[in-house]
């Protein structure tokens, strides 16, 4: 953590708002990244960073900096991410591209079979990432969406790297499975 | 000492006994949805008015077809395009006690079909619906953050 | 480490999130033109890793965060409230005026402003139900209805296609 930082979570910690608005202009894209890879519709991800970072101005008096506070922060917004999922499982939005559904006629329209595959791809992996035990699914998230080290998402996840790999390891084979009519390539 | 304290308490007076017209800067979301009775759906972006268009109306679709934020600075008109030929004119002309006051003009290649003027404060929504698009009607959701 | 299948296909994973080793990094890139299974379960990984991640980008580049950091300072607002008392303590910071001896005028000023603006308040409750949300409506092509349901904290404006020889204002 750099000085700036450790500055910025110091007065978010004295509950100074602008630090805190410092700190969402840094990470909210982060921040959202995760949410969007759990949850993967754009309303709901926004209601996550907004949960996050409200929930991050009570909490951060919590914070020791013993760890990196981006793992702090990923930790609160994976968490947050899945709730949000879990609690959203019990209302359903029909999709928009149902036999019969209307076309606008103005222009703002895509080819609606391009449309309906990517729709269907969408809810497929959607789906199949929800089917995923929690601690897998965030490995997955951390690695596949934010890029981090082996060793960063031990960090976040407060587990060893071989832990981080076995969970990979059987995260990709069970996503593998459930998806394998919609990724292309060979079984191994 | 004393005369500060005196005369900042008769500028206090002189506020409370003006009428409190300040004008602010307000954003507004107008939202350009089509209602139908084609197909059995309502978008996810309009999941914040699901409850509100399934107790006003009785159609079974609702798709959005345009969402868009303007800034309104105090009597300066915004102009939405929101669908073919039409447009929505907003005009911030009051704020008071947390309401914007907000004129609104619906047009129709150049013509007023529609001229209003509403209040607005955070939390309510303004629907203006009606006219014919397509196999359904055009609704335009009008809120108000300030 | 012998160059088996077997036992690059356990580094394969490895190799594809950029955690190997350079020793096993080269024994894999060695091993792939020569091994279509494993170049296979390569290229699996690389569409699964498209499959959950491409969405997501494309989400983000065309996410602008409306009103995001509005709703998060909302949020901390009506999370967190002080008590009447501190509002009012902080707001006058009475304490320098105690040590100067000009509370006396201080207080009596207050209670004059308290008496002057009491009237004032009372007549003009605020309230952002009792003034119609609507304040005129016109149409010269339409037949318009309004509708306001307090609960839902919605107002309709309805507009009827015209019948011929009509004009409506309200």
């Amino acid at each position: 953590m750099n000085d700036r930082e450790a500055g910025l979570i110091s007065r978010c910690q004295q509950g100074d708002q602008d630090a805190l608005k410092e700190i969402f202009n840094q990470y909210h894209k982060k921040v959202y990244r995760i949410a969007y890879g759990v949850v993967r519709q754009r309303e709901d991800a926004l209601d996550v960073v907004q949960e996050v970072f409200i929930k991050l101005f009570r909490s951060i008096k919590n914070f020791k900096g013993k760890s990196a506070f981006y793992t702090y922060l990923y930790r609160l917004a994976m968490n947050t991410a899945i709730d949000h999922s879990r609690k959203k499982k019990k209302t359903a939005f029909l999709s928009l591209d149902e036999e019969g559904g209307f076309q606008p006629s103005d222009g703002y329209e895509k080819r609606p079979d391009y449309i309906a595959a990517q729709k269907e791809l969408e809810e497929k992996v959607r789906w199949a990432i929800d089917q995923l035990p929690q601690d897998q699914k965030a490995t997955l998230i951390y690695r596949e969406i934010e890029e981090l080290s082996y060793q960063e998402i031990s960090g976040a996840m407060g587990c060893s790297i071989g832990t981080v790999m076995s969970r990979l390891y059987y995260g990709r084979k069970k996503l593998k499975d459930l998806l394998k009519d919609m990724v292309k390539g060979g079984g191994g | 000492m004393k005369n500060k304290i005196l005369s900042f308490v008769l500028v206090l007076i002189l506020f409370s006994l003006l009428p409190s017209l300040t004008l602010a800067q307000v954003q507004t979301r107008v939202r350009v949805i089509q209602a139908s009775n084609v197909g059995k759906a309502i978008d996810p972006s309009l999941r914040d008015l699901h409850d509100q268009l399934g107790s006003l109306f009785n159609f079974t679709s609702y798709r959005l077809l345009r969402d868009e934020i303007v800034i309104l600075s105090p009597n300066q008109p915004a102009s939405v395009s929101t669908h073919k030929g039409r447009s929505i004119e907003i005009t911030q002309v009051g704020f008071q006690r947390n309401i914007a006051e907000l004129r609104v003009r619906i047009r129709r290649d150049g013509t007023d079909i529609l001229n209003t003027q509403v209040r607005l404060s955070p939390g309510r929504t303004v629907l203006i619906g009606g006219p014919k698009h397509g196999e359904g009607v055009v609704i335009l959701a009008l809120s108000a953050n300030f | 480490m012998k160059d088996s299948c077997s036992s690059i296909s356990q580094l394969l994973e490895r190799y594809f999130d950029r955690q190997a080793t350079d020793e096993e990094r080269s024994l894999v890139e060695r091993h792939l033109p020569i091994c279509q299974t494993c170049h296979e379960r390569l290229t699996l990984l690389e569409e699964l890793r498209k499959a959950i991640k491409a969405p997501v980008d494309e989400a983000l580049k065309e996410e602008t965060f409306p009103w995001v950091w509005e709703k998060i300072e909302r949020g901390i607002r009506l999370g967190k409230k002080p008590s009447w008392q501190e509002s009012v303590r902080s707001w006058l910071d009475l304490s320098p005026l105690l040590r100067k001896k000009v509370w006396i005028p201080a207080v009596a000023t207050a209670i004059v402003l308290a008496l002057v603006a009491s009237p004032l308040l009372f007549k003009k409750t605020p309230s952002l139900s009792a003034p119609s949300v609507v304040e005129y409506v016109e149409s010269q092509t339409y037949n318009v209805m309004v509708y306001e349901a307090e609960k839902a904290k919605v107002t309709v404006i309805w507009l009827f296609e015209e019948m011929e020889g009509e004009s409506t204002t309200s």
